[in-house]
């Protein structure tokens, strides 16, 4: 068995639990500059409308009584070691997604599983001071989502060979694996529900998903014998796009590459990475990728450092003007160590 | 076109230009060298495109003309020729060479194929002495950029003139050096260039023994520099962009003051680096009673401790550099005290030699500090 731990409205219950004032508040945690944007929102925000990844002006205007405070890495940082003690109890393993976010193996039993799903609970509201919410399940992707499910202080339990049914209402978005791209394309096929997915032939499978069909019908039918996995690391991270239509226009390349610029430099600062790595992936139109990476001097976080190097791999790949099938920008050489170099300009 | 030179200035002349060539061009003709016979003299000239060197030697001429010979094939051949004469005979496609008792042929390309010189329209002017010109390269263009991400303005050296003065600038956006001195032969009005600082050191190191180096604008946007020195022509194509306002990032005045012998700081520095380790080459400097103290400290490899005797103005101070910027800047301060000058913690640093050359332009460098 497999629980996801997934730390509840993190860096705002942190905020709020280490600053009596701020609880019961509508709170966001997020830089101060024009581009900033929310990093978390406490669940007293959330009715307003207001969400991560959200530009905090945008925030603002929504619930203008919104408190912002800054983020503390240090606390997140200390706080997530002392709750990655509490799931690695008797040594069990621990596959840490985030400093917010873990999978953690559960043995055999489903009431094990479940016992430990609500000790673990139980210790981090008494020794931490924060609520977990916690997803119980035999695979991976359905203990995910479980957890989600009845967030905030939320336990969820799916019981081995249930998931079929469990997943099968829910939109095919959840999915692991579709993104927002690939959701509408499937929905216009008239694939809404991981049910949908589950129950495709063959031919009908090959034809939206390709070689990867199988492995999606098993995820929706809740098969994937993945295990809690102790020793990954993140060694880079990344986002990519495909087209909808196979893509030309260097002005509609050179924009998405500032968008995954923007989006990987926030999540680097989000987990307190920096990277010295910056790469892109090309996939042409007749489906080989090839691409280009660069080193930097100095590791970043920083979403202009990270689009300039971009480009400047796209610019010599040697694929302008010609058509592309996907985009994609990563950052590798990941490094936790604080950011020390100060810059002249 | 055939004639008879010295083995010594050909193989001099071409073994210089075929390292201008670029080994990985994938037009053929870039891996030429073009000799021209005309006057009296022989041209040799070579070109990755950014820079094109030309030198020239004396031959007799017995028909002028010119050929193309495969740069690093030829340049071999020369280098391992005895000192004496040879006698060269060129066709489109062919160069032969005699020599005492041997007879090469060569495969040639078509010297009209090769790329013209740019006989554009020539803009201001300037001459500066070539040791000097080569003492501020050296002393600046270390600081440049070698990130290709960041682009070619950072990874290019400033000259800036106006009058009689010269400044060279070179940053990487963490450290800056900036190097002035004066003209022998003024400028009209002013003018900035960006020049690669790769074309610019090959520039500097190819102006061999001249005394003077006379450097012009070509070019309607005067988007190249020609650099003239005896019988060395190097034209070289700028960078198109806007230097950061470096004046900007140059404190005004200081707080802080430290002098210190040079080579003691950096030996200290470099024997703390080796234990501060990957961690950014961390280093701390803290300066209390006349004293300056060099520490590091690192979880794999120990503690480093070190004092120099100083000269200090002003109110105490801990510091950290990254070591490594630190002492490459160090090694090209041109005196044996070193002047340190200090805001703060989180400020820009100076540092710049004590005593001033008379003949000698002025280096200042400026170095962000680590955040502890």
């Amino acid at each position: 068995m497999i629980v996801h731990f997934d730390l509840d409205a993190f860096y705002a219950s942190v905020a709020q639990r280490d600053e009596p004032a701020l609880r019961g508040a509508p709170l966001a945690v997020s830089g101060r500059s024009r581009r900033a944007v929310v990093l978390t929102a406490s669940y007293e925000a959330r009715p307003f409308g207001v969400r991560s990844a959200m530009p905090l002006y945008r925030a603002l205007e929504l619930c203008p009584q919104l408190l912002v405070v800054p983020p503390n890495f240090t606390a997140y940082r200390e706080t997530s070691l002392r709750v990655f003690a509490i799931f690695g109890e008797n040594g069990r393993a621990v596959e840490g997604l985030s400093l917010d976010e873990a999978f953690v193996a559960a043995g055999e039993q489903l009431d094990d599983a479940i016992a430990f799903a609500e000790r673990v609970r139980a210790r981090v509201r008494d020794e931490v001071g924060l609520t977990v919410s916690a997803g119980v399940a035999a695979v991976k992707m359905v203990a995910k989502i479980a957890s989600d499910a009845n967030k905030p202080d939320g336990l969820t339990i799916v019981p081995p060979g249930t998931e079929a049914a469990y997943l099968a209402p829910m939109p095919v978005g959840r999915l692991w694996g579709i993104g927002p791209k690939t959701q509408p394309r499937l929905e216009a096929a008239g694939v809404r529900t991981i049910g949908d997915v589950a129950t495709l032939g063959e031919a009908r499978l090959y034809e939206l998903f390709g070689r990867a069909g199988t492995f999606y019908r098993d995820l929706a039918r809740g098969i994937d014998d993945r295990e809690v996995d102790p020793t990954r690391e993140r060694k880079s991270i990344s986002t990519e796009e495909t087209f909808e239509y196979d893509e030309r226009d260097e002005r509609r390349i050179l924009a998405l590459l500032r968008v995954q610029a923007d989006e990987l430099a926030r999540d680097l600062q989000k987990q307190q990475l920096r990277g010295s790595t910056v790469g892109v992936k090309i996939k042409k139109a007749d489906h080989t990728v090839t691409g280009r990476q660069t080193s930097l001097a100095v590791a970043t976080d920083d979403a202009d450092a990270i689009h300039d190097a971009a480009v400047w791999c796209w610019e010599r790949a040697g694929m302008q003007g010609l058509p592309i099938r996907l985009l994609g920008t990563r950052v590798a050489s990941l490094t936790e160590e604080k950011a020390r170099e100060l810059k002249l300009f | 076109m055939k004639f008879t030179c010295s083995t010594k200035d050909i193989a001099s002349a071409v073994g210089a230009a075929s390292k201008v060539v670029n080994a990985h061009t994938t037009v053929p003709i870039l891996s030429n060298v073009l000799l021209s016979a005309d006057e009296g003299a022989i041209r040799v000239r070579a070109t990755d495109l950014e820079l094109t060197l030309e030198q020239s030697f004396p031959a007799e001429i017995t028909e002028p003309g010119s050929v193309t010979v495969p740069a690093r094939l030829f340049s071999g051949y020369l280098g391992n020729l005895p000192a004496g004469l040879l006698e060269l005979t060129g066709s489109p496609s062919r160069a032969s060479v005699k020599a005492e008792r041997s007879n090469y042929d060569f495969h040639a390309l078509p010297a009209d194929e090769y790329p013209p010189l740019p006989v554009a329209q020539k803009g201001q002017s300037f001459a500066i002495p070539a040791k000097r010109f080569r003492e501020g390269v050296t002393a600046t263009i270390f600081a440049a950029s070698n990130e290709e991400a960041r682009g070619a303005v950072l990874m290019g050296t400033l000259l800036e003139l106006d009058g009689d003065n010269i400044t060279l600038v070179a940053t990487d956006g963490y450290r800056l050096a900036r190097w002035t001195s004066k003209l022998e032969r003024a400028i009209e009005g002013t003018a900035k260039y960006i020049v690669p600082s790769r074309a610019l050191s090959e520039a500097a190191r190819n102006l061999g023994t001249a005394e003077l180096v006379e450097i012009t604008a070509l070019g309607a946007n005067a988007n190249q520099l020609q650099f003239t020195a005896g019988a060395t022509s190097i034209v070289v194509r700028l960078v198109d962009g806007q230097y950061p306002n470096y004046q900007q990032v140059i404190p005004a005045k200081f707080d802080r003051r430290v002098v210190v012998n040079t080579q003691g700081l950096i030996g200290g520095l470099r024997r703390a680096e080796l234990v501060a380790g990957d961690r950014a080459s961390m280093v701390k400097l803290e300066v209390a009673n006349q004293t300056l103290m060099i520490t590091a400290k690192s979880d794999v490899t120990g503690n480093a401790y070190e004092e120099l005797e100083v000269e200090q103005t002003g109110e105490d101070l801990a510091i950290a550099f990254n070591a490594r910027y630190l002492v490459e800047i160090l090694n090209h301060v041109d005196s044996p005290q070193t002047v340190l000058e200090f805001l703060g913690p989180l400020s820009p640093a100076a540092i710049r030699p004590l005593e001033l050359g008379e003949e000698s332009g002025q280096q200042l460098y400026v170095l962000m500090p680590l955040r502890q």
